[in-house]
């Protein structure tokens, strides 16, 4: 069926491409025993790395939620002058080399930069803590959210939020009433995704924030420091735990919207 | 019309840069310990300025690191240039190319010196009090933020223990180096007493406690641009190093600096040791000792003869006058170690 739906060869083209994406994985997951596995689970510097990778990764999430969201809805709606150009500026961190980002990021939240010296007076320090690898997953992951949020608000028909305010609703309880119900879908993936993008960051991470170690620093040192041996297992531990949040969000995702449906 | 234009733009952009390339060169790998990254710079442009057949391709890491990529990640290099020449008969002549009775090098040649050195900023904390006296007391001010290289992985990283330890017998106080070093890192370094000689001992993991005011990189050139950035104040560094980047200086007393003519008796009371199985074959140990730059060819080089080219390039007058510009001037004479293994492409270097 699928060869009289897609022009010849595309299903060889899309096959090789799956295997491309597919094979260095299973091969990093097969190059490691179970026991290596286990090994890595039990080593303490291991279970931190991953501890803080996680935390830094949900924070700058959520940050990324709060102040993303109103601007995505604000992309989504607003017809105002210089929008294309503001377009432009929040996909600025999908161009950006990592590393230049890291550097960037550096000079505005470092010891001497702007920020670095106005959070220092609340005692928030980013050189080599967790706000500094919070801001730098932040940075690079950021555009995922809001462009797929704003593709997610455009989803929503604009007649429906209009009808809910002559009904007397105010712009507040339009968007959590109207909107965010419609568009949460598109949303959670943009989360998931910046997420996903966050926690494996590591060029602007590592310039910001060496240590405390998160995983991809981790790897990055085992394999500098004490060769493939050491870094495989690891890799392969990191790969286990998101393919599994992964899948397991996913199926969330999908599993919460068969259910709305099945409701209506 | 409008998408072939597009379209056109988009292959430009893609591929256009890239087209630019001349026709294909032969390379040669060179590996050279971080604090010779700018000399090796230099004469790599003027090098490839006189063989433009021979594209050089560098990379700088700590001395061990660099290395490693030749005996354990099995990198096939031309050049090897190491911080402390020591670690080339430990870690080279030990140990063979996996399959043949043939070590990865049997000779290297004692390039040149150095000092070590504290490098800072005139806005880093306390420059203005900081002297060659009370620099212990200074670094380890909790408000202070120091930067050290790894011992793990690079040579200023043991060798700025090893000032430490020399500096309790200089200053007659035993509590130097734990008062630096206490509760900075999750795991310990230890410095043992055994009378007459003085053990290092770094642990497996080298972590930096939350509340610590020490940054730690894998080499020391990766303190410069931090130091640059204001991250720290005060950071060990090679003179020649500092010079390069024209930061403030304090200069250590030549007990201290491991860089002076034959204080080796003095330096040599302090070993720094691992904790770990840090090689596959073999245990490092680094002896006290005035710094000395080795380089070699490993036996594995795929470009050995372009690789002399380079070394005798290094020593023709334009490039020990860019070494020199570098405050990185070669030793003279010049002094190899297995001076019968040395190739006959580079004998001519020795009768300068």
């Amino acid at each position: 069926m699928i060869k009289k739906q897609f022009p010849p060869g595309f299903v060889i083209a899309a096959s090789l491409l799956i295997l491309f994406i597919i094979l260095p994985v299973l091969i990093t997951l097969l190059s490691t025993s179970v026991q290596e596995i286990v090994e890595t689970i039990a080593d303490k510097d291991v279970a931190r790395s991953i501890g803080i990778t996680f935390l830094a990764g949900g924070i700058s999430t959520a940050m990324g939620i709060l102040l993303g969201l109103p601007l995505a809805y604000i992309m989504s709606r607003g017809n105002f002058p210089g929008k294309s150009i503001l377009s432009g500026i929040i996909d600025l961190p999908l161009i950006i080399p990592h590393t230049a980002a890291g550097i960037a990021l550096l000079l505005v939240f470092g010891r001497q930069g702007i920020l670095g010296q106005l959070f220092a007076q609340v005692g928030l320090f980013f050189t080599d803590q967790l706000g500094g690898i919070v801001v730098g997953m932040m940075f690079v992951s950021l555009p995922l959210l809001i462009n797929a949020s704003r593709d997610a608000f455009s989803t929503v028909d604009v007649e429906l939020e209009h009808s809910a305010r002559v009904d007397g609703a105010t712009a507040w309880q339009v968007f959590w009433h109207v909107t965010l119900p419609i568009a949460w879908r598109g949303i959670l993936s943009g989360t998931i995704t910046m997420w996903a993008r966050g926690i494996s960051e590591f060029g602007a991470v590592v310039i910001l924030a060496y240590s405390p170690k998160i995983i991809p620093v981790l790897i990055y040192e085992r394999f500098q420091g004490f060769g493939l041996s050491s870094a495989t297992p690891v890799a392969a531990l990191l790969l286990l735990v998101v393919l599994f949040l992964f899948i397991v969000l996913r199926w969330l995702a999908n599993s919460l919207e068969d259910g709305k449906q099945s409701k209506k | 019309m409008k998408k072939i234009l597009v379209f056109i733009t988009i292959l430009v952009m893609l591929f256009g840069f890239t087209s630019c390339k001349a026709k294909v060169k032969t390379p040669l790998i060179v590996f050279a310990a971080g604090s010779l990254i700018q000399p090796f710079t230099e004469l790599e442009t003027a090098f490839e300025a006189e063989y433009p057949q021979i594209d050089i391709l560098a990379e700088f890491h700590g001395s061990i690191q660099v290395i490693r990529h030749v005996t354990e990640l099995h990198e096939e290099i031309d050049i090897v240039a190491s911080a402390d020449q020591a670690l080339l008969p430990m870690l080279m002549y030990q140990v063979n190319i996996p399959g043949t009775e043939t070590p990865y090098a049997n000779w290297y040649i004692s390039m040149a010196t150095n000092r070590l050195a504290i490098a800072f900023k005139p806005e880093s904390k306390y420059a203005n009090e900081i002297t060659s006296e009370n620099w212990w007391q200074i670094l380890s001010r909790p408000d202070v933020k120091v930067g050290l290289s790894d011992p793990r992985f690079d040579a200023v990283g043991y060798r700025q223990l090893m000032t430490f330890a020399l500096a309790q017998d200089f200053f007659e106080n035993s509590d130097i180096f734990d008062t630096f070093l206490q509760d900075q890192f999750t795991n310990r370094i230890r410095l043992i007493d055994m009378g007459n000689i003085q053990i290092i001992r770094i642990p497996e993991i080298l972590e930096t406690t939350r509340q610590s005011h020490i940054m730690m990189r894998g080499s020391s050139v990766a303190l410069i641009s931090l130091l640059e950035a204001g991250e720290i104040d005060y950071a060990f560094e090679y003179e020649s190093v500092i010079k390069q980047h024209g930061f403030e200086m304090l200069q250590l007393p030549a007990s201290l600096n491991l860089g002076e003519e034959g204080m080796d008796d003095l330096y040599g009371k302090v070993t720094v040791q691992m904790d770990f199985q840090r090689f596959a074959t073999v245990e490092p140990v680094f002896r006290g000792e005035q710094i000395k730059y080795g380089i070699t060819i490993p036996a594995n080089a795929p470009h050995p003869a372009s690789a002399a080219l380079f070394i005798n390039f290094m020593y023709s007058p334009t490039g020990r006058e860019i070494m020199q510009q570098n405050s990185h001037p070669l030793l003279d004479p010049v002094v190899v170690d297995n001076i019968n293994h040395l190739p006959p492409d580079l004998l001519n270097i020795t009768k300068q």
